[in-house]
């Protein structure tokens, strides 16, 4: 969907005449895009413990945590697509609910083990679906994951009559998703668990050498070579298992599942993607900073709350926030040639 | 020139299907069932967890009324709403029942169902006033109504006391969370003035982000400067519930009032830490809309209103079986 | 080589580019509408008989359709259309004079259009991202504006009116829906400027060196599909006698899944409003016909995705890679084999 000239950082306007002044000019851009994400947050944090009450106590933290676990989960793997220049996968809507779903349902009448072998098939199956069509089809990686979406939640209702489902009150789901290590919570020790992994696969294997490669150009990756359809498939697979552990943290912490209970989850976690600095054409990017844009993304909404913004001005922060940060991207990389 | 063939076919055989059917159709008028035929609009569905136990009831006293149902879900989108109301007064129905998604914009829906000779009934959310007599009758809960007797509760519980309350709405936008907040706020402004809003947030219909939300407000107020909480729905209650045990504050010395009456409710007013739900049936309000239909259809006398009872539930009737929760 | 001469090479190669890219797409959509008007004819003739709804859930999905076709033509893709369709008719609803406020809304979708092109075009970022941006932004907007709840028109009457049919059965919304398809078809296919788009999609590079104003094209694509989505949203505000801030969210998916299955490719160049017309008509005859036969709503929902998805994954670009895919898993050994070229003239494979 993008045109090769924008996709490889080279723009239809004319180049700016590098001045002095243009020098500095570009190399602040250029800081902002590396570094930008890891100051603005570390400020807002710094911000928010001195002017916001409330925000630095034990209780605001885990809060922040809680709001920050279960769209985390999903960015860290769905930074996987992200970075193969895919775009996102709209269909971990249906993959979370889902398997928030079937956790409750499943463990309710046969038991937590069954139930987690059954969200476990039916994530790859998603991933598998979306994989093979988008990397061995080639196909547009938003229709396909719209199409899978729609077909997902058809299931979901249908199958589970769109009834929400209750866990056992002090159950093992119940327990595991109150359980806090001081203000840590559970879903948080996850979030960290599965960043360290993922962001080692990327950085450090093969495969993940191979999917940046292949996000930051397609063709010569594959004419080095690389199995590209396979790495594509991967990054599905990724974020269907995240997904599926996402929505069991929901499904843990509220004790319920219903299907509309990951609803706007998509763009979330590619909000928190994109913020952090992870680049929306592919092959730059990294789990710390989808980590990073997470927490970001989550400490403002926590503030806003605390302040009491209401929910329109919140959609708009959210929204300004996201061309901001893909602007001084796109910037940085026009003049950092 | 391809393009222009294609085109051509195209525009002609649609044209050619059209012409035989609307022969067709002429002789396929009245199908002789002795059925009635009856489309429900309907804004929700299996896509919640109030509609999934809408429809059975629903489908069901319709059967047995001897009513050929069909049924649309427009998801809370008033445009598609308004596209299933044109499809429905197409497909000649003896009547329409109708759940507004937004009452404001139903208004050319039920213009065009008159003109068509289609009576309507409403369920579940009633039009405005000014729309009332583009209508045949209403059955259903009074979501307003609703959200009034939950403020009676939190004024009973007051006392006439200074009470500061934390307020959890439902899904931004939504009808029934614009109601039940209404009725509620102006219920406490008139009566009760001395309870008071000291924070309120959306909390999407979800426990989990009604507990985050909770807690959130929680700190922005200060723990210590609330006594009280109302949430629109006993699932958000639940979570604002939770979030008060996760701050290590007890929830029973609160006065916590939510409407409902679910099967995660009922439990809550039984262990003392939720105060009062207000009873919304949803068989009740499925059901009713079938005979209300069927009532209108046979030509049986009717009401114009029938309201589902706002039944407050609290410690004093939670264990009586008329008021066993449903979903 | 005189300027002439140049300038020649580059309408011919224009028109040969144009023919190329709009013959084949259509193909597939042809099919599937063909089979749902037969399906239909079988099954659910009512569609055709109750054609009125029929039109006028085809109008509701198409409108903004149509928009959407100008910008991927190009190559960029606009989300926000949701969102503007929604802001404009709050807007709309808050004016009481009913021609100002349509104006308005006009102008707030234009505006929206243009700032949409300034990110793409000026700041640089994709244009899946910027205006992703814009959908969050103005449906906070919307909200804001209107207070979370639904605008009441000053004079409900008209609105009611707009809604009656204006020719024969055909109420304002189908008719505005035909003529904006003429109009839109005949820039695109006859003038200059319209076709130029097919270019910049294709091959902006070689666009720009043919001398086209790629800059100017862009900004036209995005106000023509920011300002259909405004007329939308004044449509619907005017037929509802209300503005809902929170419209609009069914209409994108649906839009964007009628330009695809009307064989429309997200990396621009290839694909028509006529195309959009077929994938507009097929969906919208599929949605009513499993609605009048009394599908469960799930049911449908599945269906429709199925379709989407069979429709992206048999776009001949994709067929192709996967049979090379396959043909060079069996013939393994030395080297990776060239995936094919897809037909329209561009180098990146397909996203």
């Amino acid at each position: 969907m993008t045109n090769i000239a924008t996709r490889q950082g080279g723009r239809p306007a004319g180049a700016k005449v590098s001045t002095h002044r243009g020098g500095q000019i570009a190399s602040v851009i250029q800081w902002s895009a590396e570094r930008g994400i890891f100051v603005v947050t570390g400020v807002l944090i710094v911000a928010a413990a001195v002017f916001v009450q409330g925000f630095a106590s034990v209780v605001n933290i885990t809060d922040v945590f809680h709001r920050a676990a279960p769209v985390g989960i999903i960015a860290v793997g769905m930074t996987f697509v992200v970075i193969s220049g895919n775009y996102l996968d709209l269909s971990v809507v249906p993959q979370v609910a889902t398997s928030a779903v079937i956790l409750i349902a499943v463990s309710n009448s046969y038991g937590l083990l069954p139930a987690i072998v059954v969200a476990t098939l039916v994530s790859l199956v998603y991933g598998l679906i979306n994989g093979v069509a988008v990397g061995y089809f080639k196909a547009n990686a938003v229709i396909v994951t719209l199409a899978t979406t729609y077909i997902g939640l058809g299931v979901l209702r249908w199958v589970s009559g769109g009834n929400i489902f209750f866990g056992p009150r002090g159950g093992t789901i119940d327990t595991l998703g109150q359980l806090k290590f001081g203000p840590v919570p559970l879903s948080a020790l996850v979030l960290v668990f599965m960043a360290v992994l993922l962001g080692f696969v990327l950085s450090r294997t093969g495969f993940g050498f191979a999917l940046r490669a292949y996000g930051s150009n397609k063709d010569a990756t594959r004419l080095a070579g690389v199995a590209t359809s396979r790495v594509v498939l991967g990054a599905f697979l990724i974020t269907s298992l995240s997904a599926m552990i996402a929505g069991f943290v929901l499904a843990a912490f509220s004790n319920t599942a219903v299907s509309t209970v990951s609803t706007g989850m998509d763009f979330g976690a590619l909000a928190a993607i994109i913020i952090g600095g992870n680049s929306v054409f592919g092959g730059r990017g990294s789990i710390l900073r989808t980590v990073l844009g997470v927490v970001f993304v989550s400490v403002l909404t926590n503030i806003l709350v605390l302040t009491d913004i209401g929910y329109g001005w919140q959609q708009v922060a959210i929204g300004v926030l996201i061309v901001l940060a893909v602007s001084i991207d796109a910037l940085a990389r026009r003049v950092g040639k | 020139m391809t393009l222009r063939k294609i085109h051509l076919a195209v525009a002609s055989s649609c044209l050619a299907a059209l012409m035989i059917l609307s022969g067709c159709s002429a002789t396929n008028g009245g199908s002789g069932d002795s059925k009635h035929k009856v489309w429900a609009l309907l804004p929700q569905g299996t896509d919640q967890p109030y509609g999934t136990t809408y429809l059975p009831p629903l489908e069901e006293t319709a059967g047995k009324m001897g009513i050929d149902l069909t049924v649309t879900n427009s998801q809370y989108d008033s445009d598609t709403q308004a596209s299933d109301c044109e499809v429905a007064v197409a497909a000649r129905p003896e009547l329409i029942i109708l759940w507004p998604a937004v009452a404001s914009t139903v208004r050319p829906c039920l213009v065009r169902a008159k003109e068509a000779g289609i009576p309507v009934t409403i369920t579940n959310s009633d039009v405005l006033p000014e729309d009332k007599d583009l209508t045949s009758a209403y059955s259903g809960p009074n979501t307003y109504g609703q959200g009034a007797a939950s403020a009676t509760i939190m004024c009973g519980l007051a006392e006439g006391k200074p009470v500061k309350i934390l307020v959890v709405n439902g899904l931004t936008g939504n009808v029934t969370a614009i109601n039940r907040r209404q009725g509620f706020v102006d219920t406490i402004a008139k009566d009760c003035p001395n309870v008071t809003i000291a924070a309120e947030q959306p909390g999407d219909w979800s426990k989990g982000t009604s507990q985050t939300v909770t807690s959130e407000m929680l700190t922005s107020v200060g723990a210590k400067n609330v006594q009280g909480i109302f949430a629109a729905d006993d699932t958000m209650v639940a979570g604002a519930i939770d979030a008060l045990k996760a701050q290590g504050i007890d929830p029973k010395p609160l006065f916590i009032t939510s409407i409902g009456n679910t099967k995660l409710g009922n439990p809550l007013v039984a262990s003392g830490e939720l105060d009062g739900t207000v009873f919304q049936s949803s068989v009740w309000d499925g059901s009713h809309a079938a005979e209300l239909a069927d009532q209108i259809l046979s030509g049986k006398p009717y009401e114009k209103d029938v309201f589902m009872p706002s039944v407050i539930v609290d410690k004093n009737n939670v264990a009586d079986a008329d008021v066993a929760p449903e979903w | 080589m005189t300027s002439l001469q140049q300038h020649d090479i580059a309408s011919g190669s224009l028109d040969r580019m144009w023919a190329i890219g709009a013959r084949r797409p259509e193909g597939r959509g042809l099919i599937l509408l063909v089979a749902v008007v037969l399906g239909a004819l079988l099954f659910e003739p009512g569609v055709f008989t109750a054609y009125p709804a029929t039109l006028g859930r085809i109008a509701l999905i198409g409108l903004v359709a149509l928009g959407l076709t100008a910008v991927i033509l190009m190559g960029e893709l606009d989300l926000s259309v949701a969102s503007t369709l929604a802001v404009s008719g709050v807007v709309m609803a808050m004016i009481p004079n009913l021609a100002l406020g349509i104006i308005a809304a006009l102008i707030v979708g234009l505006i929206v259009g243009a700032i949409n092109a300034f990110f793409v075009v000026v700041v640089g970022i994709n244009s899946f991202i910027a205006t992703l941006g814009m959908l969050f932004a103005l449906r906070g907007l919307a909200l804001v504006l209107s207070d979370e709840q639904p605008v009441r028109l000053a004079d409900v009457d008209d609105g009611v009116a707009f809604g009656a049919p204006l020719i024969g059965p055909l109420t304002p919304r189908v008719l505005i829906f035909i003529v904006l398809l003429v109009g839109l078809h005949v820039f695109l296919t006859r003038m200059r400027a319209g076709r130029e788009f097919y270019a910049v999609g294709g091959n902006r590079a070689a666009a720009k060196d043919a001398g086209i104003p790629v800059t100017r094209r862009i900004f036209t694509g995005f106000m023509i599909s920011g300002g259909v989505a405004a007329l939308a949203g004044a449509i619907n505000t005017l037929e509802r006698t209300a503005a809902t801030p929170t419209a609009g969210s069914t209409v994108l998916l649906a839009s964007i899944a009628a330009a695809i299955i009307g064989g429309i490719s997200l990396n621009g160049g290839r694909g028509s409003i006529i195309g959009t017309v077929i994938g507009t008509l097929a969906l919208g005859l599929l949605q009513i016909g499993l609605a009048l036969a009394a599908v469960q709503q799930d049911i449908q929902q599945i269906f429709i995705g199925a379709v989407l998805f069979i429709a992206v994954v048999t776009d001949p670009a994709s067929l192709r890679a996967v049979a090379a895919n396959l043909r060079s898993s069996m013939g393994r050994g030395g080297g990776a084999t060239a995936e094919p070229m897809p037909s329209s003239p561009q180098p990146v494979a397909h996203q």
